[in-house]
């Protein structure tokens, strides 16, 4: 072996050496590179679960909101909707390195143990930022409220929506006097309707996307006609299961339906089908920034009141305040002036489709202009909600359950009725499981 | 290196129909790699445009550009730098000692330990992930560089790999240095660690590779995107304008792509080191 | 906590002996060896041995993932366990993946081996190409192969023409998984075939050659059973592997349970019990089961291998 190769040899071993020696020395610092190239004094870390076009709203506020306070360094990250962001909020509020603020879907709160794993909004500190009480859906600001304290700061509703292409709809005669669908009250209604309308619509494309497989969209559109035809889960106290199964059979078939008649071809990609000029596509409220971009013709309305009373699905995004053991000082401040601002300015997050918590927005000018938005802002007053049991709550243990027998149904692998009862046994189920974070069986 | 070295190397037909065979299937092996590749460059719309096409009609480096403007994929490259360098260095160092001890020293109750070691080869993050969890939590080590790196320098089968090759060493070589006055540490530094290079280096690789690959335990262990690995932040941490194909597949490239870069240089240490350390295990 | 360990098996009663004696004894066998390996039981008691007796434990309790509030609640968990039909399905999901995974990968393995090895040109090509996946990330290959599925746009569709999206059909669900996962991982096995090839005296092959015997005969009686060795090594490996699948299946079904619950393995439904539901003791239950079956899985191989050595002498 030549002098070369050792020099050669020796200058790996030193970087070889120096690379180790980084890395355990890095490692001892321990807080990630961002954390240690941050210089603002006040850094707010911040995680949300928006990736859709709400997404892009959230980063636009953030950005304004960072303009307007250069002392906050504010560390957004997003994580996946679902199992990873729960688990990760969960583990990290128990673990106590939690973020300073976060977002959770109201349903989930159940789920999170107070002073464990959540912290309560300082009220007055939201007071002065200026966002108080009686701005809010009386609804869901007691959904916020666990012991009269506030453990989460409404943000938005997002419910499920009938999308409609204005254009389709009209060759179809489905477009009323004042430029929107007509009012359509009973399934046979609804059956007329697609029937029409699955004529003007191209072949190779469907009448309408449901979403067939997705085990959450077709759980969310289940709860939503089941809880039109009067439907429930439990009782108040959450102690006895009142789920009818003659009534979810009679849902579950209407489910059915769409695909046996041929109105929706299973698995297709449902908004591309909506854009090239499909009929209808069943979707939450967060899908208008999609549709808005090709500029078709198209309106939202909740989902039509078939089976009784109205009511559609939603859920709410809400800031909460993980549990921090020395929660407090400028963090904490920065953290609540962060969730009032974004919360405050509900006409940009609007935009994405969401209808603002904050009522005031409402009544905005620059909200009633908005459309389809003003036309569903209404499935505030109606929303089909799970019941409020630890299993609860977007993605949830409840949802991912029962949400698989709701897609058996759709896809013909399972009869109604047996889903049915597949889904009672679910219900059961769960609610003999005590909630591992204590407090009873709910 | 085998018996066809010497052997002039002449393209008779069944070598002609073996090589075409040997190219089909490595087209087949790089294809989805080429793809990925090529919608990394191509702009979002484009790689979700229908009908699908391979190369790029419009090339462009939008979607890196954009990978490294958000900043994610640097920080969690860091990230599985140090976690990986840690995690080699210390499996390295502790397994060789630990199979230098077991091959070479006597101890009390070295037969029964040594079982011990080996029943630990059946046991993963993937099946006690959860007590392993509430242990490093108990340690107050979630969310920590630590936690993600300790857990994984205990693995059994490396001591066990060395084990064997030391007690394949000569004693002779060893013996000859006790006799000079050396203690056991320094026959362990001076003598025995130079001639292990190459077995130490194939567990060194495979750790490597094995620890910048992982994915279960960080995924347990961290929750703050600051201390993700790449493999982690691939799948965790979302992009906030919703799934882009370009960019995903140009982050799996970053992930990915520097085991391959290595591999192109040090092909033959990491072939024999992954053989070396797999073959082990008969 | 580990130099106890070290001395555990103390061959004479250690009430015989006064404390003092006890520690001299510890230092004497020490000096002898016993902090070559110190480091290693170290760690090795700390995130080995700590868990599994940690488990133990917590499976006999209701312990959630903060750890407050826990009770002793006996044999519960287990006989929840035994009666939960997601149990046993998510450990069918396993076995069926297992069952898919480990005889192509073998097969396709050893044939890879067999090419690589015989062709003279450019050796080191055929390596990099047949072995450059194995490299890299589990979570990359699952978002590579999501979008190498994805109806319209992905790969697949466009040189296959597939019917229907493979991803969301409970039929193909698990299949797409072992596709992937056949393409990511069968590298690994192909080295080991390949150094075992090559580790084949060539001397065998010469003296059947003399014999007469042609190639075919060569595979059959000499490099087939020359391979026995590493094709019980690759199985073995694989079923081990296979039975703990996670990463690329969540990766490709965003988390969730895939089409109808099709793909759910029972590491996942592990995690989900104690990570998502917080059921920390439940889950703990279930992964002890779990290591009592891939324990069985290692104690039967050993056994194998044993009878086979006796058989052999």
């Amino acid at each position: 072996m030549g002098q070369p190769g050792l020099n050669r040899r020796q200058l790996l071993t030193a970087l070889g050496g120096l690379t180790v020696a980084g890395s355990l020395g890095f490692a001892a610092l321990g807080t990630g590179a961002d954390a240690l190239a941050s210089d603002a004094r006040t850094r707010v870390r911040y995680w949300n679960l928006f990736s859709g076009g709400d997404g892009v709203n959230m980063i636009d506020m953030l950005d304004a909101f960072r303009a307007a306070n250069p002392g906050v360094d504010v560390k957004d990250s997003t994580l996946r909707w679902g199992n990873p962001y729960y688990t990760k909020l969960a583990m990290a509020a128990s673990g106590n390195r939690a973020p300073e603020l976060a977002v959770l879907h109201l349903g989930r709160l159940a789920g999170f143990a107070p002073e464990r794993q959540l912290d309560p909004f300082d009220t007055d500190l939201l007071a002065e930022y200026g966002v108080r009480e009686q701005d809010f859906n009386p609804t869901l600001w007691q959904r916020s409220l666990i012991d009269g304290q506030l453990y989460a700061l409404p943000l938005d509703i997002h419910p499920q929506l009938n999308f409609y292409r204005k254009d389709i709809c009209a060759q179809a005669g489905l477009i009323g006097d004042d430029g929107n669908l007509i009012t359509l009250t009973s399934p046979d209604d609804w059956f007329d309707a697609l029937k029409e309308a699955k004529k003007v619509v191209k072949k190779g494309l469907q009448t309408i996307g449901l979403h067939a497989f997705d085990q959450n969209f077709a759980w969310w559109f289940f709860m939503s006609f089941y809880a039109q035809a009067g439907g429930t889960y439990y009782d108040e106290h959450l102690t006895d299961v009142t789920f009818d199964t003659g009534k979810a059979t009679e849902i579950l078939e209407f489910l059915r339906r769409h695909i046996t008649d041929g109105y929706n071809i299973a698995g297709s990609p449902d908004a591309e089908h909506f854009m090239n000029g499909g009929a209808f596509v069943w979707e939450g409220g967060w899908s208008v920034p999609v549709y808005d971009a090709p500029k078709i013709p198209y309106g939202a309305t909740p989902l039509p009141p078939l089976f009784g009373k109205p009511a559609t699905q939603a859920e709410s995004h809400a800031f909460v305040l993980p549990h921090q053991s020395d929660r407090g000082g400028a963090a904490n401040e920065a953290a609540h002036r962060l969730a009032a601002y974004i919360v405050r300015h509900a006409v940009d997050w609007a935009k994405g489709g969401h209808i603002p918590a904050y009522t005031p927005t409402l009544t905005d000018p620059a909200y009633r202009k908005l459309t389809p938005q003003s036309e569903y802002a209404s499935a505030m007053d109606h929303m089909a909600l799970e019941p409020p049991a630890w299993f609860a709550g977007s993605s949830g243990t409840l949802a991912q359950r029962i949400g698989p027998v709701v897609v058996a149904a759709n896809l013909g692998s399972t009869t109604p009725d047996a889903a049915a009862r597949r889904m009672r046994q679910v219900l059961t189920q769960l609610l003999e499981t005590s909630n591992p974070m204590g407090g009873g069986t709910a | 290196m085998s018996a066809t070295a010497g052997i002039r190397r002449r393209w008779t037909p069944s070598q002609i129909a073996l090589t075409t065979l040997g190219a089909l299937v490595s087209a087949v092996m790089m294809a989805p790699i080429l793809w990925t590749l090529f919608t990394s460059l191509k702009t979002e719309t484009e790689a979700v445009a229908v009908p699908t096409h391979w190369l790029p009609e419009d090339w462009t480096l939008q979607a890196w550009r954009n990978i490294f403007e958000t900043g994610n994929i640097t920080n969690w490259f860091v990230n599985s730098v140090v976690v990986s360098v840690c995690v080699t260095f210390i499996v390295v160092l502790v397994s060789a000692l630990a199979g230098y001890g077991f091959a070479r020293t006597e101890f009390r109750g070295k037969k029964a330990l040594l079982g011990l070691v080996m029943a630990g080869l059946m046991i993963s993050p993937a099946v006690l992930g959860v007590p392993l969890f509430t242990t490093v939590q108990a340690m107050g080590m979630v969310d920590t560089y630590w936690g993600m790196i300790l857990p994984q320098c205990a693995p059994a089968a490396m001591v066990y790999i060395l084990y064997k090759f030391f007690q394949g060493i000569p004693k002779e070589l060893e013996e000859a240095a006790f006799i000079d006055g050396a203690g056991r540490w320094r026959v362990f530094f001076t003598i025995v660690l130079p001639l292990s290079r190459p077995s130490l280096s194939a567990v060194g690789i495979f750790t490597f590779i094995a620890s910048w690959n992982n994915f279960l335990w960080p995924y347990m262990v961290t929750n703050n995107p600051d201390l993700m690995t790449m493999p982690n932040g691939i799948a965790t941490v979302m992009n906030s304008y919703g799934i882009q194909w370009a960019q995903l597949m140009a982050g799996g490239l970053m992930a990915g792509l520097p085991l391959v870069i290595v591999f192109i240089f040090f092909q033959r240490q990491i072939v024999a080191g992954v053989a070396h350390t797999g073959l082990a295990g008969q | 906590m580990t130099t106890i360990d070290t001395t555990a098996p103390v061959v004479r009663p250690a009430a015989t002996v006064g404390v003092t004696g006890v520690r001299a004894r510890l230092g004497r066998s020490l000096q002898r060896g016993g902090w070559f390996v110190a480091p290693f039981l170290l760690l090795y008691a700390l995130f080995v041995l700590t868990p599994i007796a940690r488990g133990l434990w917590l499976s006999l309790t209701d312990a959630n993932i903060t750890g407050e509030g826990t009770s002793f609640v006996g044999l519960d968990n287990y006989t929840e366990a035994l009666g939960d039909p997601l149990v046993w399905s998510s450990l069918g999901h396993s076995a069926y993946f297992t069952l898919l995974v480990v005889p192509c990968i073998t097969v396709l393995a050893f044939l890879l081996a067999m090419l690589a090895h015989h062709i003279q040109h450019a050796k080191w090509l055929w390596r990099l190409c047949f072995f450059a996946p194995f490299l890299l990330p589990s979570t990359v290959v699952g978002n590579m192969w999501r979008w190498m599925f994805n109806p319209d746009t992905g790969l697949m569709d466009h040189v296959f023409h597939l019917e229907s999206a493979w991803l969301t059909q409970k039929s193909t669900a698990m299949t797409a998984v072992v596709i992937a996962t056949l393409w990511w991982t069968v590298g690994f096995s192909f080295l080991l075939y390949l150094a075992a090839l090559q580790n084949i005296p060539p001397h065998l092959y010469e003296a059947a050659a003399l014999d007469g015997a042609n190639a075919w005969h060569r595979a059959l009686h000499i490099t087939l059973p020359m391979l026995r060795n590493v094709t019980g090594l690759v199985v073995a490996l694989q079923i081990l592997a296979s039975l703990q699948v996670f990463d690329q299946v969540v990766v490709m079904y965003e988390f969730g349970p895939g089409p109808e619950e099709s793909t759910r393995t029972l590491v996942q439904y592990t995690l989900e019990q104690g990570f998502t539901s917080y059921r920390v003791g439940y889950a703990s239950a279930i992964s002890i089961l779990f290591f009592l079956i891939i324990a069985a899985v290692a104690v039967g191989r050993m056994w194998l291998l044993r009878k086979r050595e006796e058989a052999v002498r």
